[in-house]
């Protein structure tokens, strides 16, 4: 041992993390090279199809002289504030998982390594793991926001400097809250905190996207007023505090060639960036330490301050009692005992991990305030080619929605069995029940949800009835296909080795979930919107068949493909 | 050296450890018997510096692992119930690894580490990546990289489950040696043969707090038993 040597910590981890991911993506790529290539394809056919859209759609936007710059402004002062929020809630989702349920963490706690080197470490891992995909997903946008202004070369070297110095702020802030949350609160206090955060949010984005009162005579003559007034609801996006508005900023002065702007706003940035920065990097490993330690100290107990909706454990016999659940599933669930048991295992398992369904109540809290919101939009709508356009927006954001949570909770299913997974290969269930067990269950469940959804969104823009079906049908369909695709990519692409579903998603089958469902959407909207008998000039009512089967047959086969694939897959795997 | 001073730690309103003191003494071999949930598991995370202790302190070569954690580790060797390890990379190179983060000179590790592989008979494995390796072969990996930095204090949790009877007597037989050459050992085991063989003082955890401490005879002059499975189970019996 050498007492006098500083350890070079953090070069270590590094280096021995590289080692990992560098042959976990060689083993990928060497196991079916069909799958790199494909997987390559997606990410240049991405970057490049959505470049083309964001390119056309802004130079569109442009074309409006005077209101054209206004609103390509506000978009990405909109983009990057919803960005911040985006990173700073996946941050903290990720960072929880990674400082607290990781077994590295635990192993290099026990090695002489500072704690505050593995926090450092955790929360560079978690921003990198939160941040890529978001990242990935915004460039083309960027760079076609760039190509609209005919930005200078050396734009598109100072804006990623920019992000880079962007993402920090969410990733340190959301590190924060997960030592916060881990800290104080307890999981039974977390779900009802966050039940409450959920009907607070869409009560107060339900009032607060309240419409705006304009006169036909102000459309003629004063149209910016209208516009500015109309974009007031998105003002929040302009608030001077947030790096967002830093980083939008920035990137705007840089277009219009306001050098000294972005100077200036870059060096805003750069001063939060290190001041938080080194906040976290050097005095926050204690914190970090007391938190673990009362994560670890919790064991399923009720954190000191919660106690008063405690409930008694149940005793011996009392113990192995039905539950509600157990008593609720056997009424809706005819299907034989041992699905029954599955799908209450998941449920419970599901409830249990705040972190899971957490995600899942933002997402369907934004979708609830946004229709309660359609209301007063609909009174707006005069004209039919708005209401039919609206109507199939509506349609894409319910399914987009939809998407997102399939991917998100139903892909991981079979990876997250993990080392467990022999429990349900062993039993006489068999893999290929527990697939379809998994698939009817999160289809039912999605299915009501989105058809419920959709017709009451339908119902607030005052559709006749016969649309209102045939919108809440199209979307049962796709929550047919959208989860079998999930629960069927999830099967042949299993992660056993990972216990974080963020982890699970981040990989290769979770991506190409995601792409396909989105393109998948994409594709059936414009089929169904080209084939309607009402909508954007109509079309006969054999094109409107022929649209029907052309995306039941799609639908179907983009569903049962990979489920039979799935099936096969867990059929032969080794466990 | 390890010292124990009312140690307690409680899981929300569960008392997992209870007022727990104990001196295991430089060069002694000290097992610690109990039943599932008796609260060693929780003891030796605390000894880790894994978990902060509700009340009292643990001393691992006069460092408080509360207060000097770097200081007690680097002295420390320590083996959890299911250790973890890096599965993309080969054995070689994660005891590379581990040595590098206790400092060790190049030559000591490369030297250390190839000793400690060639006894426990990792030589065939040492380029395999480890997620390939068996459960046996990885609890093999884990004590190897724990103990190739010569620690003074030595705190395995289960450290034989999943081995084989060879492999089981190498560790035992490793162990006895790292004692006599003055390293601290502490052991958690369910199998008492173990305990009977090798500990030069054997505690008995119950409920959280340490039922009997003393060496094998002394244990059987205290209760009267002679065997140590009837003293366990006399010890660790609730019905009484």
């Amino acid at each position: 041992m050498n007492d006098a040597k500083p350890i070079p910590h953090w070069r270590l981890l590094v280096g021995v993390n590289r080692t990992q991911s560098w042959r976990r993506l060689k083993s990928a790529v060497a196991q079916s090279r069909l799958h790199a290539f494909l997987m390559g394809l997606f990410v240049v056919g991405y970057a490049w199809l959505a470049y083309a859209l964001f390119h056309k759609a802004l130079q569109f936007t442009s074309s409006f002289p005077g209101l054209g710059p206004v609103l390509i402004e506000r978009m990405m002062f909109l983009l990057f504030a919803f960005l911040f929020l985006l990173l700073l809630l996946s941050n903290v989702i990720i960072n929880f998982t990674n400082l607290f349920r990781n077994k590295e963490t635990q192993f290099l706690l026990s090695l002489p390594v500072p704690r505050q080197v593995v926090y450092r470490w955790k929360i560079f891992e978690s921003g990198i793991l939160a941040s890529w995909a978001f990242l990935f997903l915004i460039a083309p946008l960027v760079a076609a926001y760039g190509a609209t202004y005919n930005a200078p070369w050396h734009f598109y070297l100072v804006t990623p400097l920019f992000v880079a110095l962007f993402v920090v702020l969410p990733a340190i802030l959301g590190s924060w809250a997960a030592l916060g949350l881990a800290r104080w609160v307890d999981r039974r206090a977390f779900q009802v905190a966050a039940v409450l955060a959920v009907i607070v949010l869409i009560v107060a984005a339900s009032s607060w996207l309240q419409p705006e009162t304009v006169t036909d005579e102000m459309l003629e003559t004063r149209v910016l007023d209208v516009v500015d007034r109309l974009l007031a609801r998105t003002r929040f996006s302009l608030f001077p505090f947030l790096p967002s508005y830093w980083v939008s900023s920035g990137i705007t002065q840089w277009v219009e060639g306001a050098l000294m702007g972005t100077f200036f706003f870059g060096l805003v940035l750069l001063s939060h960036t290190l001041f938080f920065g080194y906040l976290a990097l050097t005095r926050t490993g204690g914190f970090f330490y007391g938190a673990l330690s009362a994560v670890n100290s919790r064991g399923g107990g009720t954190a000191a301050g919660w106690k008063f909706w405690k409930r008694k454990p149940a005793l011996d016999q009392a113990a192995f009692a039905p539950r509600p659940l157990d008593r609720l599933a056997r009424l809706l669930w005819w299907g034989r005992g041992d699905t029954r048991a599955l799908i209450v295992k998941d449920i419970r398992t599901f409830w249990r991990d705040a972190t899971q369904w957490g995600q899942s109540l933002i997402l369907f809290g934004l979708l609830i305030a946004y229709i309660v919101n359609l209301r007063h939009f609909s009174h707006r709508l005069t004209s039919d080619f708005w209401i039919d356009l609206t109507s199939y927006l509506n349609l894409g954001a319910c399914a987009l929605n939809l998407a997102t949570l399939t991917t998100r909770f139903v892909f991981p299913q079979i990876s997250l069995e993990g080392k467990r997974i022999w429990i349900i290969g062993m039993a006489p269930l068999g893999m290929r029940r527990t697939l379809m067990a998994k698939f009817l269950f999160s289809t039912a469940v999605s299915m009501g949800v989105t058809m419920a959804l959709v017709g009451a969104s339908c119902a607030m823009l005052s559709i006749p009835p016969g649309r209102i079906l045939y919108f809440t049908l199209t979307v049962g369909v796709m929550a047919f296909t959208l989860n079998a695709l999930a629960v069927g990519l999830g099967a042949v692409y299993p992660n056993f080795r990972e216990d974080n579903p963020s982890k699970i998603v981040s990989g290769f089958g979770g991506t190409l979930c995601l792409v396909l469902s989105f393109l998948y959407i994409i594709g059936m909207l414009s089929l169904m919107a080209a084939t309607s008998r009402w909508a954007f000039g109509g079309s006969s009512v054999a094109v409107f068949w022929l649209g029907w089967v052309v995306f039941l047959g799609g639908s179907f086969l983009l569903g049962w493909l990979p489920l039979r694939a799935g099936i096969r897959k867990m059929a032969s795997v080794e466990i | 050296m390890i010292e124990i001073e009312h140690l307690t730690k409680h899981f929300g309103d569960l008392k997992a450890v209870d007022d727990v003191s104990l001196t295991v003494s430089k060069g002694e071999f000290f097992v610690i018997l109990g039943p599932n949930a008796a609260g060693k598991t929780t003891t030796i995370k605390v000894m880790a510096g894994l978990m902060k202790p509700t009340s009292g302190s643990v001393r691992i070569c006069g460092f408080d692992i509360g207060v000097s954690p770097i200081e007690a580790r680097r002295r420390m060797a320590y083996v959890p119930d299911f250790p973890f390890l890096y599965d993309k990379l080969t054995p070689a190179e994660f005891f590379r690894f581990t040595g590098k983060l206790f400092g060790m000179e190049e030559a000591a590790m490369e030297a250390e580490a190839e000793r400690l592989a060639k006894r426990f008979n990792l030589g065939e494995f040492l380029a395999k990546p480890i997620e390939g390796l068996s459960h046996g072969t990885k609890q093999r990996v884990a004590i190897v990289s724990a103990l190739m930095h010569s620690p003074e204090v030595v705190v395995f949790d289960e450290p034989m489950v999943g081995l084989d009877p060879h492999h089981s007597r190498v560790l035992k037989d490793t162990l006895r040696e790292q004692a006599d050459a003055g390293v601290t050992v502490f052991v958690s085991t369910h199998q008492l043969s173990v305990a009977e063989e090798m500990a030069d003082r054997i505690g008995i955890m119950h409920q959280g707090r340490l039922a009997a401490v003393g060496s094998h005879e002394e244990l059987q002059a205290a209760n009267r038993d002679s065997t140590l499975e009837s003293i366990f189970l006399s010890l660790t019996n609730d019905d009484e």
